[in-house]
């Protein structure tokens, strides 16, 4: 307890620290019994509400007794002060003198009792208010109803008996509130709330006047320290009524004030302490007033202008914990500043004053063990009694209230001196600045700064290490070490080292001890030689299994505990310790590497390992290994066949080891790695330490091409082996000759035969036997197999016996086949394991480039009857399909079958207008660049717009002594439109001079109406023809008619026919056909000129459908 | 006259120090690294600062401390110069640190010069050193 109350000098009281509030008194709510009091309680209590007003809610008992009211001074001209602030002022107004005070009662407008509830009301109201008696606390009633209330104005009972009840409790209008406990409760509150809140800020408006109209009364002379007091209680004030700015203004017109006050030894610690508060409250309105830099600034003026006001000199510790205490109390205010969105910097963050603060308690610290180590017994009597009910913040106990100008008792004094360096003495320093430093080193990670972090690590580990706390300190000089390393302080690591060497060997760390000693021996290392050596008989001494000397500069007592703890530490039999040592600078340095990148599986893989040995005694170790990571098993090799002088080394000695082994064959295509370097110190019947070196990395170098200028000591360069940790195991050469046998360029869409030829050339006879074939890019263009008629999986496994002599061949095959033209490769792999002593699995790989070509390209044409190209088809009208097959392969095609198929499902349904298909040009052979021709008839059944699939043309072909293959090209058709007419002419393929021949034109209506037309036979000079010249033709739906002449020629050769003039009879516009329709139909359909052979010789025979007309022929 | 100069790598591993008070070297390395990382800070790209000039190889004070006054310098090659100087010295102003800094830079520039200087070790010239005590004076 009196170590608590010694801090409290520095210490703030909490009732600085808290955000001022105005207390705002409740009565007359019965929290424990009613539930509607209860819930009424709460709703205000409850402060996490988001506009919640700046006021404290506290709970009033009716016989409640306020703080007694100090007689009112008229004149301060006897007054003497005797300290500035007094102890309970603040917690007075914060807690004790209400600025509102409510009371509650239960009371409707309407209820029955009205008259004798209203005198009990204002009996409450009189009580409270004779309670508060000279206060100028605003009394206010609200009354809980349980009605909803009427809109102002309208309830006319409600209006008479407010006023009514104003009048008895001698409250004004304004006082009086009704708080109807319904739905609304928390909306109701909160404007409640502002209302008291409102009130409150009044309240403290006026003391705040009463407190300045003293200031009349006083003098400078005698009342400095009233001075001081009232601007600090107007500041105060101001805060209660939240006006940060008039508050501030207060609090610093408290500063300049106590800062005119002559300081002498007796009133120096009050006026640091006030000094202390009153610069705290500036500091924290400034951070809220978001004028950072201001607060900065007046911290440190504050600071600057104590720094050097040290009191006592017996008592110097106390000011090192006042500045102490201020700089973290200023980091604290700068943090909550922060977390309320203050932004810091990394040169102005909070950090920066805990970190001052942790210094100024090691300088606290030191202080105490200067002045405090002879005091033995506290003094009685006790000189400190009565330190918790001083009226005065920052007095000495021993002389409460004195006056400066009085001289003090030099036996008290001392006395009380003492009492003060004995509580000091019990004070955990080593707490408090560890703690402080763990604040600092949080908000230095938070600003970016880690190697200031580091540092202050760093003291806060010496500070642990003071503390006796050998462990932690190990801890965190261990954990610093490594980014020292990496950034190549070797000053600052040796230190580091060094001191975590020692906190090792107090706490009986071997394997800590073990490693540090390991990395203190190595070249980096500012380390004198004197203690490199002391810590190398160490290290021998341990792994020997014998304690190990301390630091000569250890006290004999910590030496003595050391020794103790070392004991146990060796006790297990064998001792065996693994290090690791892939991020230490050691004095044992390792490399590793593969000698090749690929390794063939029957080769020998070859690791050379360097270790250099940079310490500067001689090192001997028991055992070199290497572990190999493999995808199936990592093992470990180790260095045989050397004796022990090999493994030992002297100073900045380098050694190159070789180990070799086989590759195991389940590893082929697979990576190995060269895991870890391990070497063994000690001996395993003892002690052995194993050191694993991970493989090296070369990145953390920073030019490694330059290392080649660096002079090496001896033979081997050991800076410039480059490393190379990774090897990869390959299958052997193999001796196979693998030949293939085709016939290029492959054909689209044929089964192409590919031979392989295989011969062994190895030494022995192979067995397990695999031909895979595989294709590089896998498609569904491509396919596979084993036989010509279907596609098999890939990889395709090729048919092949399964064991083959030395120097026997064996032949197989397999097809491929391709559906375009492209150009592709065909992957052949063979595996097979050698019939030897040992089996070793042998691949070989060849690769088929193949070109595919078109055999053929196929073009369709579509004809009229009259052997002319068309563009379109007409419903029922025949049409030619003229097929060209263009070859254009190499090899000479033979043509087994062709088929045009209708496609019936297509629309138009086009179909075939033979009675017998049969292919044209089967059974032909043709070469590259013949083209074939085949010609059928057709006629399309439907109308369309489009020309769409017509059907499918199928050419079933093969090479000679080829495999039949069959290619199928759909075939595009043509518009089809529909034509009511049809019109075909009947007549002999040719005639004879002067000998009749008939015609006969067939006019069909394909449409639903009758078609009349007009018809016209036009006269030509080389014919005399019978039948009708010009007459009208009528067509029945659906039928046809034929109209025929009999034509006698008159001249022998290709002879124009007489033409047949067709027009649309005017009654048919129904039926859409125009009259070049009609002469389109008549060009396409009736053929224009006529063969007419000469006279026959002799008796001529008639044609049968001439003759069978009996026509006299007439010479 | 500055109390302290530190050369540090690109990698932040210190190329050379010098003391005028050989004892205290150990404080001032920590002094050096603390002033780190405000110039890691000012050389992080993602950190732009509109006043800040690429061209310009004076980083200015870093930090102002009770008892020093620490400035910095970062090449072109990030290699960082840091001088510290007393905080009771007032004789030293902005141009003259920049112009140690300069010298400084040159006396470095003409150590890497040197074949026989593997780039990226410590420095260990002598001459050097003396070059860098008489700057250090000088000032």
């Amino acid at each position: 307890m009196q170590a608590n109350t010694i801090q409290s000098n520095s210490d703030f009281p909490p009732e600085l620290c808290v955000k001022p509030l105005a207390p705002v008194g409740i009565s007359g709510l019965d929290v424990i019994n009613n539930a509607i009091h209860k819930s009424v309680w709460e709703i205000f209590s409850n402060n996490r509400r988001n506009e919640h007003s700046p006021v404290l809610f506290k709970l009033i008992a009716n016989d409640h007794e306020f703080p007694i009211i100090k007689p009112k001074r008229n004149s301060y001209d006897w007054y003497i002060p005797k300290g500035i602030l007094k102890r309970n002022w603040m917690h007075k107004h914060l807690y004790e003198i209400p600025a509102v005070m409510v009371i509650f009662y239960d009371l409707d407008w309407s209820d029955l009792q009205w008259n004798e509830k209203m005198i009990e009301c204002a009996s409450r109201v009189q009580s409270m208010r004779a309670a508060l008696e000279g206060r100028a606390t605003r009394i206010v009633v609200v009354l809980i109803q349980t009605t909803l209330p009427l809109p102002a104005g309208e309830d006319t009972l409600a209006a008479e008996r407010a006023v009514a009840l104003c009048a008895s409790c001698e409250l004004n209008s304004q006082s009086l509130f009704v708080l109807p406990h319904g739905d609304h409760l928390q909306g109701y509150a909160t404007r409640l709330e502002n209302a008291f809140y409102e009130f409150a800020q009044t309240y403290y408006h006026n003391e705040a006047k009463t407190v300045k109209s003293h200031k009349e009364h006083l003098n400078k002379n005698s009342h400095q320290y009233l001075y001081v007091r009232h601007q600090f209680k107007l500041g105060f004030l101001n805060e209660l009524k939240q006006d940060i700015h008039t508050a501030y203004k207060h609090y610093n017109h408290a500063y300049e004030n106590l800062l005119e006050i002559r300081i002498v030894d007796t009133n120096s610690l009050e006026i640091r302490t006030i000094a202390g508060f009153i610069n705290y409250k500036i500091c924290r309105l400034l951070f809220l007033l978001n004028l950072a830099r201001d607060a900065i600034s007046t911290f440190k003026s504050h600071i600057d202008r104590f720094r050097s006001r040290i009191g006592f000199q017996e008592l110097a510790f106390e000011h090192y914990a006042w500045l102490s205490k201020q700089y973290a109390v200023f980091g604290d205010t700068f943090d909550e500043a922060v977390k309320l969105g203050l932004p810091a910097v990394q040169t102005q963050h909070p950090g920066i004053y805990y970190q001052q603060a942790a210094q100024q308690a090691i300088l606290r610290k030191k202080a105490c063990k200067e002045l405090c180590s002879t005091v033995i017994a506290y003094p009685s009597p006790d000189p400190l009694e009565g330190v918790s009910s001083m009226e005065f913040y920052g007095q000495r106990p021993w002389r409460p209230g004195k006056v400066t100008s009085e001289p003090p008792d030099p036996h008290l004094e001392a006395r009380g001196i003492q009492a003060v360096q004995y509580l000091e003495k019990q004070v955990n320093h080593s707490n408090i600045i560890i703690q402080l430093y763990g604040l600092a080193i949080s908000q230095y990670k938070t600003y970016k700064c880690p190697r200031t972090r580091r540092h202050l690590v760093l003291e806060m580990a010496d500070e642990c290490y003071d503390s006796k706390d050998y462990g932690k300190a190990l801890t965190l000089y261990t954990h610093m070490l490594w980014d020292f390393r990496k950034e190549k302080w070797w000053g600052i690591s040796s230190q580091v080292l060094e001191k975590a060497l020692i906190c090792a060997f107090l706490t009986a760390n071997v394997q800590d001890y073990i490693q540090l000693a390991l990395e203190i021996l190595g070249v980096n290392t500012t380390t004198s030689l004197d203690d490199k050596r002391r810590i190398y008989e160490n290290l021998k001494k341990i792994l020997k299994k014998q304690i190990p000397y301390g630091h000569p500069k250890l006290q004999q007592d910590v030496l003595q505990n050391a020794i103790i703890i070392w004991q146990p530490a060796f006790t297990a039999n064998p001792l065996h310790f693994s290090l690791d040592m892939a991020n230490i600078t050691a004095c044992i340095e390792t490399r590793a590497r593969f000698l090749k990148n690929v390794y063939e599986v029957d080769q020998n893989v070859t690791v050379e390992i360097y270790i250099r040995s940079t310490c500067p005694f001689p090192l001997s170790f028991a055992k070199i290994s290497v572990t190999i990571n493999a995808p199936n098993c990592n093992s470990e090799f180790a260095v045989t066949n050397v004796d022990n002088i090999a493994l030992s080394f002297h100073k900045d000695e380098v050694k190159k080891f070789i180990i070799e082994f086989m590759p195991d064959p389940h590893d082929i295509n697979k990576e190995i790695q060269i895991d870890s370097i391990n070497i063994q110190l000690g001996n395993s019947t003892e002690c052995s330490v194993d050191l694993r070196y991970s493989s090296y990395d070369e990145s953390s170098k920073n030019h490694p091409e330059l290392l080649h200028f660096k002079r090496s000591h001896n033979g081997i360069d050991f800076d410039n082996v480059r490393p190379l940790s990774t090897a990869t195991i390959v299958p052997r050469e193999s001796k196979l000759n693998i030949s293939f046998d085709h016939r290029w360029p492959a054909l689209v869409g044929e089964w192409y035969q590919i031979v392989i030829n295989i011969i062994n050339e190895e030494l022995f006879g192979i067995r397990d036997l695999k031909i895979e074939v595989a294709l590089d890019e896998e498609s569904s263009e491509t396919e596979l197999s084993l036989q010509p008629t279907s596609a098999c999986k890939q990889p395709l496994l090729v048919n092949s016996p399964k064991n083959l002599d030395f120097n026997g061949k064996v032949s197989t095959h397999f097809f491929v086949r391709v559906h375009k033209a492209c150009k592709c490769h065909v992957t052949v792999r063979v595996t097979y394991t050698l019939d030897s002593q040992k089996a070793v699995l042998s691949i070989k790989t060849g690769v088929i480039p193949l070109t595919v070509v078109e055999p053929f390209e196929v073009s369709t044409k579509y004809l009229s009857m009259l052997m002319s190209e068309i563009d379109r088809f007409y419903v029922d009208e025949e049409f030619g399909v003229m097929n060209y097959i263009r070859f254009c392969s190499p090899w000479t095609i033979c043509v087994e079958d062709t088929l045009l198929e209708f496609n019936a499902l297509q629309v138009p349904p086009g179909k075939s207008a033979e009675n017998s298909i049969a292919s044209q040009i089967a059974g032909r052979s043709f070469n590259g660049e013949e083209i074939s021709a085949e010609l059928h008839i057709a006629t399309c059944q439907k109308s369309t717009d489009q020309g769409s699939n017509l059907g499918k043309y199928s050419i079933k072909w093969k090479r000679e002594n080829g495999i039949s293959t069959t290619t199928e090209i759909a075939i595009q058709g043509l518009p089809c439109y529909f034509m009511p007419i049809g019109l075909k002419l009947s007549a002999p393929a040719h005639g004879f001079v002067r000998t009749p021949m008939l015609l006969r034109y067939h006019v069909q209506n394909r449409s639903q109406h009758l078609i009349q037309l007009d018809v016209v036979m036009q006269a030509t000079e080389a014919f005399m023809f019978s039948g009708y010249k010009q007459f009208v033709v009528s067509i029945l739906p659906n039928s046809t008619r034929t109209l025929q002449y009999n034509l006698y020629p008159l001249i022998a050769g290709s002879v124009a026919l007489p033409e047949l003039i067709m027009s649309c009879n005017a009654d048919n516009d129904s039926l859409g056909i125009n009259k070049d329709q009609l002469n389109a139909l008549i060009h396409r359909s009736l053929p224009t000129h006529i063969y007419v052979m000469p006279q026959v010789k002799g008796d001529p025979k008639l044609p049968d459908i001439v003759a069978n007309q009996k026509i006299a022929v007439t010479s | 006259m500055a109390v302290c100069v530190a050369i540090i790598g690109k990698d932040n591993a210190p190329k050379f120090f010098a003391c005028a008070n050989p004892e205290e070297e150990l404080n001032f390395q920590y002094k050096v690294l603390s002033s780190l990382d405000i110039v890691e800070e000012k050389l992080n790209p993602t950190v732009k600062t509109s006043t800040a000039d690429l061209r310009e190889l004076y980083l200015g004070m870093l930090y102002s401390l009770e008892t020093h006054k620490i400035y910095g310098y970062v090449t072109n090659t990030k290699i960082k110069i840091i001088i510290i100087v007393d905080s009771t010295n007032t004789s030293l102003r902005d141009n003259e640190i920049k112009s140690m800094f300069k010298k400084i830079h040159s006396e470095y520039a003409d150590v890497v010069c040197n074949p026989f200087y593997i780039p990226g070790e410590p420095i260990t010239s002598k001459s050097f050193a003396m070059n860098i005590k008489s700057i250090m004076l000088q000032a």
